[in-house]
């Protein structure tokens, strides 16, 4: 089995094959000699390259997982051979516009840009109150804002849709 | 000596209460929400009284439900930790009123220190040195503008009702002032209902450097020393450390001696801390009195490492009446230490709130290793309350031992369901600025949490493959299984759904 892997940005190939009972890991093409211990089932794993040895905790689905080694976090995208495939024609489509949604719950304070407006990156877009905090959510690239989804004052979840963008 | 105190407070700032008070043969009685029913701090108290609800204002900023739990616990005494009510003249004042014995400081400290424009006039007056600015809160943008084009930019915006990094902005050319009035403006009539706003001159570089005071009914004090918190983001610390790499013995003593003055000058007793802007950037350091604290800070631990005292354990004694066991002379400051706050947010996306339940929890142990948490499994982190999980205390005998333990306990610290700023620390004790000491309240701001890779990336892309791996196989053998639960769940379910609500949807 191929695995896509990106760690924080940057794409590695692990291979895995069974092979009598035993698996081959393979990082890069590289082999390597791997041992993967669950302690429990809430995540934390003994894993042992070689010699050297991490105490890793993963949590996520199959797809994303967040996996600390070491105090430092990585976020990690994995994808199987068709999951690449199919995945390869929507990265080429690029990266421009598209939807915003909020990262945290919180509740809509005000909008500061009506549909059809054209922003710059950066500008500030509405403001989102979350733990008595307020912030300003701000465009992630130039374009025209062309469907706002939510009110002033209206409670979002997170991954709420806040407004699109082309 | 009191028999039972009440801690008006939830999470590790309540079970680092409670553990003071045990050690004394002191009983505790804890309030709890709705949403805190199974909490640490409400499991480990002598005595746990339910307030009800599940916001903030009906459970633990009720002076109204505390009362009545202090009342029926018999509780003597009130300490309120910190944030909450704990800086709230008129709890202070009701729980004096009804008999009880206020663990802080006395209420007209808390009001003349509270309103950050009395306090500045006051200080001022007592001849303590404050930021050069207004002292009268401006209505609206154009008197904002009017008032920065005489003191100078950058200038900061803040509110005068405020606290903890809400309601403040800055702002650096006059295009600036409209939006950065607007939304602090805003967010301090959100958390504090009062939108007034004051300016300051804006000190660039500064560095945050506190000093903590302890001042007994019968007109003893002493100053404990400076915490530096210059590691802050939108005025939250994340970083804080004793001794600060700027303050020498005798700008110690110097600020020690106004942050008493600062104190006497409102009557104060109790423990509290007095806030300063440090500057070098005139070549000659100088210090700003920014404002007091008038309760327990979070930070507190570090001085109680480094100095040897419990300070729970003093504002008890003060509170009870009882005298100051030590004198300036008796308190000294050995070694270094650092704590970092480990709140629930994201620091690969701007530091925002995180939520979820802990589900993975590995704390990190060893010598000179201190740990204040709230944190238990199963543990639901939501928006209504302070992101604040735990606190990670370390000492050494200099700092960079201190540096290097707490990298250490970083590294066996893992938190598993909630997102947390320990990476963005680790980052930060990582970083050489922070190891040279050089660095002030920006820091943060040029640390790109959001790129930073660290060096085990082989380790977590194997980790990662391997773990879906397993799943994939474990899904495997486990067949159908887990879709006929799903489906035998969803037919309980629904035969077990009030009639009334059946059908219709």
């Amino acid at each position: 089995m191929k695995y896509f892997v990106t760690v924080n940005g940057e794409e590695h190939e692990v291979e895995l094959t069974e092979r009598l009972g035993q698996l081959d890991v393979f990082y890069d093409g590289k082999r390597l000699e791997a041992r993967y211990e669950e302690v429990d089932r809430l995540g934390q794993v003994g894993l042992f390259l070689g010699e050297r040895t991490y105490a890793v905790s993963i949590e996520g689905d199959s797809n994303r997982s967040l996996v600390t080694v070491a105090g430092h976090l990585y976020d990690v995208e994995i994808e199987d051979e068709r999951e690449y495939a199919a995945h390869q024609a929507e990265r080429e489509r690029g990266k421009r516009g598209g939807a915003l949604k909020s990262v945290m719950p919180g509740v809509v304070i005000r909008l500061l840009v009506s549909e059809g407006e054209v922003v710059e990156k950066g500008q500030a877009l509405l403001i989102l109150e979350a733990m008595k905090m307020q912030n300003e959510i701000a465009a992630p690239s130039a374009g025209k804002v062309t469907k706002i989804h939510v009110s002033e004052r209206q409670a979002v979840a997170s991954g709420a849709l806040l407004l699109t963008m082309a | 000596m009191f028999k039972r105190i009440l801690i008006a407070n939830r999470g590790e700032i309540a079970l680092r209460v409670m553990r003071t008070a045990h050690e004394m043969g002191i009983e505790t009685v804890a309030v709890y929400s709705d949403f805190d029913a199974r909490a640490l701090h409400a499991r480990l108290a002598t005595f746990a009284v339910p307030l009800g609800g599940t916001l903030p204002r009906d459970s633990y900023l009720s002076i109204e439900r505390l009362l009545a739990a202090a009342k029926r616990s018999g509780a003597e005494a009130i300490h309120p930790g910190y944030g909450f009510l704990s800086e709230n003249e008129a709890f202070a004042q009701a729980v004096v009123d009804g008999g009880l014995a206020w663990i802080g400081p006395p209420p007209a400290a808390i009001l003349a220190m509270g309103d950050k424009i009395e306090s500045r006039r006051a200080m001022k007056a007592a001849s303590v040195p404050v930021v050069p600015g207004l002292i009268d809160p401006v209505a609206d943008p154009a008197a904002a503008l009017a008032a920065a084009r005489t003191i100078g930019y950058p200038v900061a915006l803040k509110a005068s009702a405020g606290g903890g990094g809400k309601g403040i902005r800055v702002v650096r050319d006059p295009s600036g002032m409209e939006g950065a009035f607007r939304t602090a403006s805003g967010e301090a009539q959100a958390a504090f209902g009062d939108g007034r706003l004051y300016l300051e001159r804006y000190l660039e570089r500064p560095r945050h450097v506190e000093i903590q005071v302890l001042l007994d009914a019968r007109g003893n004090g002493v100053h404990l020393g400076e915490r530096d918190c210059s590691v802050q983001r939108r005025h939250q610390k994340i970083v804080e450390e004793s001794p600060s790499p700027v303050v020498d013995a005798e700008l110690r003593e110097r600020m020690g001696a106004i942050a008493l003055q600062a104190a006497r000058a409102v009557g104060y007793v109790n423990a509290g801390t007095v806030e300063f802007l440090y500057t070098a950037a005139s070549g000659s350091p100088e210090v700003f009195f920014l404002e007091m604290n008038t309760r327990l800070q979070v930070e507190h631990p570090i001085t109680e490492v480094l100095t040897g005292i419990d300070l729970v354990r003093e504002q008890i004694r003060i509170a009870a009446g009882e005298a100051l066991s030590f004198g300036q002379a008796d308190v000294t400051w050995r070694g270094h230490a650092i704590e970092v706050r480990i709140n629930a947010e994201d620091p690969t996306n701007g530091f925002l709130p995180a939520t979820g339940t802990i589900h993975n929890l590995r704390l990190p142990g060893g010598p000179w290793v201190r740990i204040d948490s709230g944190l238990y499994r199963g543990m639901e982190v939501g928006l209504s309350y302070d992101p604040l999980l735990a606190k990670l205390i370390v000492w050494g005998p200099d700092r960079p031992a201190a540096i290097a333990r707490m990298r250490r306990a970083l590294k066996e610290l893992n938190i598993g369901g909630v997102r947390t700023s320990a990476p963005a620390a680790l980052a930060v004790l990582e970083d050489a600025r922070f190891q040279q000491g050089d660095f002030d309240t920006h820091l943060l701001e040029t640390i790109d949490f959001k790129v930073r890779v660290g060096d085990q990336v082989q380790a977590a892309a194997v980790a990662a493959a391997l773990h879906r791996w397993h799943e994939a196989r474990r899904r495997a053998l486990a067949g159908a299984g887990g879709d006929r639960n799903a489906w035998l769940e969803r037919g309980r379910a629904e035969a077990l759904r009030p009639a009334s609500t059946k059908g219709g949807r």
